[in-house]
């Protein structure tokens, strides 16, 4: 047990440690060896988790270095505290005036769960890679980069202070905004990473401010209960009731500035935009960042700091409205699109919203427990979109427009329109795709139903908008969830058929080349195929997602609550009536997609058939509200009419004095003319010469001779001089 | 000469200081020798380059002898002093020192220079002169952070100017020679209130019975501390001279308005020279006109000169004034951040090099607001005045390293592609991707990435400025978000995307440009993993400095 607390620093070092590796050294040069040099370690960094996770679980701690028993902990009704951690290491990072800053590492149950959680999912998501990226030319960068971003998303679940914590937040958003722009030659892979990074940033520049207003208000922004630590309760108590700004006390101030960090990377409304985009990444990547584990460390960073959000309810009320906004809008936006992985981002960005609503309604664990649970099950589903994907993209169909588009052949690929019948042909996909669809639409005893219900009850219990908000998104995805898994599965295979997408960076020429393609589909080319590292990785995902919610059953007795007590807080019944109303939920949901899509789409050019009943709707919903639109029209414009208005001060106002100052001295410069000649001698350059090759009116201001200016200079130092020399003979 | 306790000469006797800034010195008079004995260009190059050696050399040497927790009666202890008497008739000394300010930006001198000799390695015409002038300016900047007597501080502060001058008039593009021209005058006309205020201090402190131009002791005075051999504080001799020679009669008996004024002519020399808004159109033009070198060291090491001299000179001498107008100093330095950040999203598809001196005035703009937030009133203690001051030393190391690697960077685009303009440009990645990683790592550590140097002073500057002004604290990340964007702007223009610009295709990073950037980057990388020993550098000097803003001054 000892071994375990001692080196938990070593679980973000072993996959660093990969990524330097294969950056660094000629083994990027063997694509296999890099993929399993980083699988291999990450597979080390698992075993170190899970060690420390049962030490953690067993009530082990270090103190000085001695393994002690910690008292058990179960929570209190009344004020939200964490229980005492397990490990506390800490060094001077830098020196602060009278004070030092330390940075460390802090782990208790919640970074141990989050540890484990981080270090399988990624160790799966690792293995898939190697079969999904192996006809990749760049596959060792792919490696080093998802090696350091679990690296990153360890360290930040062990961070012992806030900067830390974000510190490796943006290297998180880094590796985010390298891997949306793997396949850079695309230009909308491009504009993607791009809009992902400064999305975000937006996010978390709030965040930063809200660190440096705590700072500021505690010196010092280290996590702990204790006096210097940012959850030392007269600390708290202090923020909760001095006023600052805008009439909002401390802690509201604070944990609203901090949510912005969470609105921006768990891709919260109105920040979301980035998330859909960022599915241009390879799909490992969108199982890994956009689903499993990036986006959640918004909700973790909120879940971390939960007690200075406690201290003041006015922040969760926002919490709560946000998180539940966002679970429903994203949810009727899923049900009118086709691409597989954007149904399934946007089905993320209402997940998030579940777990956001929880933390803002007080459901902690809950939102925790579905933080965990989610984890799995949508990484199963994007790494299971990936499998199909993969199939897809070697069918006869799809390899002609690959010819000479290939982001064209790949999002053709996407198309649910174009699929249909996989049930017989990737059956192993298809079981465990059928698993994680029935733990996010939330059917007993699947992960998903566990920790959804936990976060309904809450809701139940303290809010009831939320809660009926909620309920509605529940429905709704598993309306979704149902549509997609019935139209990818079952029915015929449309594929010979694609609707072909339409590639507005396409190069000229080619555009319209698919569309006299596809008539001449070979219908005896199919050959279809499951990688054996994939599925390996899907199944073990799977078995997450069918028997997750065993962490934390709502029984009392062995093995309930068990996420609940290695948390330290106090644990949630069984409410039989909100349980059986979420599961009617999910089936009427299910019932619903079923009957719309049992026969829908004959053929991939067919009209959804909810577009045939609500064009309208149907329009708005599949154009995402056109929120991009919007954005681009505002924040977009505004931005480059700023960066054109900053330009011309510059040129108009300020260059314009600038200049006509230079001319007046200039003039006075005239005088001195003869000084300048007879001085320095200084030949024929005249000053008309000065003004050849200017081409723009603001420069047409010219130098004479550099010896002109000299002179200045040396006329002043003399000056000085003279001055100094009659002060002092005075 | 007798020296007070916070002043201490180097323990082994040697005049390390006076050895540092004449080592540049010592390699021009070696490039003279070397053309009367006729040797190749080449060889003159690698021989410079070895010689700059010399000065980091002496550099880390000096660094060894200091100790950074030294403090002694009110301030960080000045070290390895040489002090001698000069012009007697004035009370001139030839006074020379390093403290936590200065320790810092003398390495970064040090480490810059190398750089800008290798980025001048293809320039083919003049080479002697070049590279004698990159000397001569690197011996200025030396001379400038060490020297502590107003008279040695101000001729290095002018001297400077005239090898950057030369440098870019000489060897810039097109427009070099306007760029010359403003950079020069810019900077000349913005000393001129400084200098008459140092004429009026002399005679000021002459009248007390103190007469002296040691900025230390002028700083000592400023801040109320004591000094042996003059009684009372700066503002109250200013304005005792004042009110004999009758100025107070005209203009009223109010200290305050004297120590602003003195306040603002300081200000402004050093605002010019860091770029503050409004004084800051120079800077894109002499960045973008001059020859890669200078805009390495321009932007590198000569912009802190500006920052330098307003925590040596603007924050001691007048405390009282600074802490008055710190939120009209914040004001300035925000509309910097936003001005620069704005200007440089303007240049995405215009100069590279114009986008990274808007930049440039967006990062400079912080260290402003760092410089105004430890001055400010309000209950923040030293812990946060301090991280201030420690920000913007970091913060200026940082811009130091990622500037310079960027400037160095988009020359070496230049050589291969012929086109300073973005526009036109893309795909370049796929057959040049060590030169996109490297761009890629300098540009992260200029836009403040975490791991990297920049994050380190960005987020001290924000936690020490937002204790006495969040709202321009606030209002100063929308630089952070913009600069981002721009320079994200700027990599998706040069390398992402098909390959369908013009070139289709690039020279990868040779071995020597690489090796001239991995040893910046991984400083880089070093002090944004554990700042811990240069942010130690500055600490107690900073903590000592801004000591007196905890209370309320004015």
């Amino acid at each position: 047990m000892a071994f375990f607390l001692q080196n938990a620093w070593l679980i973000p070092l072993l996959p660093l440690l990969a990524s330097a590796i294969i950056t660094l050294t000629p083994i990027r040069r063997q694509a296999m060896a890099s993929a399993w040099l980083a699988t291999g370690l990450m597979m080390a960094a698992t075993v170190l988790a899970l060690g420390l996770l049962a030490a953690v679980a067993g009530g082990w701690a270090l103190h000085d270095g001695k393994l002690v028993q910690l008292a058990a902990h179960h929570g209190e009704h009344g004020a939200f505290a964490f229980p005492e951690p397990n490990v506390v290491q800490r060094l001077a990072w830098a020196p602060t005036g009278d004070t030092v800053l330390q940075m460390g590492i802090y782990i208790d149950g919640a970074a141990a769960a989050m540890l484990a959680m981080v270090t399988i999912t990624s160790t799966c998501i690792h293995l898939f890679s190697i079969g999904y990226m192996a006809a990749h030319p760049r596959q060792s960068r792919f490696f080093s980069f998802i090696a350091l971003f679990t690296a990153a998303m360890l360290l930040m679940s062990m961070a012992d202070n806030l900067l830390l914590f974000f510190m490796a937040w943006e290297i998180m958003g880094l590796c985010s905004y390298l891997l949306i722009g793997f396949f850079y030659e695309r230009p909308s892979a491009a504009r993607a990473a791009v809009k992902a990074f400064i999305t975000t940033r937006i996010g978390d520049v709030l965040l930063l401010l809200g660190i440096v207003y705590l700072y500021a208000q505690a010196g010092g922004i280290a996590f702990g209960n204790e006096e210097g630590g940012i959850f030392h309760p007269p600390l708290l108590e202090r923020l909760a009731t001095e006023t600052g700004a805008l009439g909002l006390s401390h802690a509201a101030g604070i944990a609203l500035l901090i949510f912005g960090g969470t609105v921006g990377k768990s891709a919260q409304f109105p920040l979301h935009v980035w998330l859909p985009d960022a599915m241009e990444g390879p799909t490992p990547v969108s199982a890994l960042i956009h689903a499993a584990t990036m986006v959640a460390a918004g909700v973790f960073l909120v879940a971390r700091t939960f007690p200075i959000f406690a201290a003041d309810p006015t922040a969760l009320g926002v919490v709560a409205f946000i998180g539940a906004f966002t679970a429903l809008f994203a949810a009727t936006i899923a049900l009118a699109q086709f691409d597989i992985k954007r149904i399934l981002a946007y089905s993320t960005l209402s997940q998030l919203g579940f777990m956001v609503a929880a933390l803002g309604v007080g459901g902690w664990v809950a939102a925790m427990f579905h933080l965990i649970t989610h984890a799995f099950f949508k990484a199963l589903l994007f790494l299971g979109s990936g499998s199909i994907i993969h199939a897809m993209e070697q069918q006869p169909a799809i390899q002609r427009i690959h010819h000479h588009d290939e982001y064209a052949a790949q999002q053709t690929a996407q198309d649910i329109r174009n699929m249909g019948g996989l049930r017989t042909r990737l059956p192993w996909t298809f079981w465990t795709y059928t698993a994680g669809y029935l733990a996010l639409a939330g059917i007993v005893p699947f992960a998903g139903f566990w920790s959804k219900d936990e976060i309904l009850l809450d809701a139940f219990k303290h809010n009831f908008a939320v809660y009926l908000t909620l309920s509605a998104a529940a429905f709704l995805t598993a309306v979704y969830m149902t549509r997609q898994w019935w139209l990818v599965f079952f029915g015929e295979y449309r594929g010979e058929h694609p609707v072909v997408f339409k590639n507005p960076d396409a190069p000229a020429g080619h555009a319209e080349h698919g569309h006299d393609d596809h008539h001449h589909a070979d219908h005896h080319g199919e050959h279809w195929h499951e990688d054996p590292r994939m599925i390996a990785a899907l199944v073990v995902l799977a078995s997450f997602a069918v028997t997750a919610g065993a962490f934390n059953l709502p029984l009392d007795g062995p093995g309930g609550h068990w996420l609940a007590s290695l948390w330290g807080q106090e644990a949630a019944k069984l409410n039989p009536l909100v349980a059986g109303l979420s599961l009617l939920i999910a089936l009427a949901g299910i019932a619903l997609g079923w009957y719309g899509y049992r026969n829908a789409f004959a053929t991939a050019a067919d009209t959804d058939p909810l577009a045939a009943r609500a064009p309208g709707l149907f329009a708005v919903l599949n154009a995402k509200y056109q929120i991009d639109e919007l954005y681009a029209a505002t924040v977009g414009r505004l931005t480059a009419s700023l960066a054109t208005a900053w330009s011309l001060i510059d040129r108009a106002v300020i260059d314009r004095l600038v200049d006509g100052m230079g001319r007046f001295t200039f003039g006075l410069g005239k005088v001195n003319f003869i000084i300048d000649d007879t001085l320095l001698n200084d030949g024929p350059d005249g000053l008309a010469s000065g003004t050849q090759g200017s081409g723009r009116q603001a420069r047409r201001l010219q130098t004479g001779k550099a010896q002109d200016y000299l002179i200045y200079v040396f006329s002043g130092l003399l000056a000085l001089a003279v001055f100094w020399l009659y002060v002092i003979g005075r | 000469m007798n020296l007070p306790e916070y002043l201490i000469p180097a323990a082994d006797g040697v005049p390390w200081l006076t050895l540092l800034v004449l080592s540049p010195l010592a390699g021009i008079a070696l490039i003279g020798l070397a053309w009367l004995i006729k040797l190749d260009e080449r060889t003159i190059k690698a021989g410079v380059l070895a010689w700059t050696g010399v000065p980091l050399l002496l550099a880390g040497l000096i660094w060894a002898r200091f100790d950074p927790n030294a403090v002694a009666s009110g301030q960080g202890v000045v070290q390895l002093v040489e002090r001698v008497p000069w012009i007697q008739a004035i009370r001139v000394d030839y006074f020379l020192g390093v403290d936590g300010l200065s320790m810092p930006l003398v390495l970064l001198t040090a480490v810059m220079t190398p750089v800008a000799v290798i980025a001048s390695w293809n320039v083919s015409e003049r080479v002697r002169a070049h590279l004698a002038l990159l000397l001569l300016l690197e011996a200025a900047m030396l001379g400038y952070f060490v020297a502590l007597d107003f008279f040695f501080f101000f001729i290095f502060w002018e001297f400077s100017l005239v090898p950057a001058f030369f440098l870019i008039q000489g060897w810039g593009r097109e427009q070099r020679r306007y760029a010359a021209f403003k950079f020069f005058v810019y900077t000349m006309a913005g000393s001129l209130g400084m200098l008459l205020l140092f004429q009026v201090i002399y005679l000021a402190v002459r009248q007390a019975g103190y007469p002296t131009f040691d900025l230390i002791a002028l700083g000592r005075l400023g801040q109320g501390l004591p000094v042996a051999g003059v009684e009372g504080n700066l503002r109250d001799i200013l304005f005792a001279y004042l009110e004999q020679l009758g100025v107070t009669n005209a203009l009223g008996r109010y200290p305050l308005l004297y120590s602003s004024i003195a306040m603002w002519a300081i200000f402004i020399a050093f605002a010019i020279k860091l770029a503050v808004w409004p004084f800051h159109t120079w800077l894109p033009d002499a960045y973008a006109e001059g020859p890669t070198a200078a805009s390495i060291l321009l932007s590198a090491v000569m912009s802190k000169m500006g920052a330098y001299g307003m925590l040596r000179l603007l924050l001691p001498f007048t405390p009282d004034a600074a802490q008055y107008f710190a939120p009209a100093l914040a004001a300035l330095a925000v509309v910097g951040v936003v001005a620069g950040a704005f200007g440089a999203l303007h240049q995405v598809n215009g100069d590279i090099k114009r986008l990274i001196g808007y930049t440039s005035i967006n990062h400079m703009g912080y260290v402003m607001l760092a410089i105004a937030g430890a001055a400010a009133a309000g209950d923040a203690g030293i812990a946060a005045r301090a991280s201030a001051i420690n920000g913007a030393l970091v913060q200026m190391v940082a811009h130091g390293l990622s500037t310079g690697a960027l400037f160095y960077l988009a020359g070496a685009l230049h050589e291969r592609t012929g086109r300073w303009e973005l526009s036109g440009l893309g795909g370049l990645r796929a057959s040049a991707p060590t030169f996109a990683g490297v761009m890629g790592i300098a540009l992260f550590a200029n836009l403040g990435l975490p791991g990297l140097a920049g994050f380190v002073g960005e987020f001290f500057i924000f936690r020490g400025a937002w204790a006495t002004l969040p709202f321009f604290t606030a209002l100063a990340v929308i630089g952070l978000v913009v600069t981002a964007l721009a320079l994200l702007l700027m990599f998706q223009r040069i390398f992402l995307g098909p390959a369908t610009g013009a070139p289709r295709a690039i020279a990868d990073l040779r071995p020597q440009e690489f090796w001239t950037m991995a040893p910046i980057l991984t400083l880089s990388l070093l002090i944004g993993v554990y700042p811990a020993p240069l942010m130690a550098l500055g600490n107690a000097a900073a903590g000592q400095l801004v000591a007196i803003f905890t209370r309320v001054l004015g």
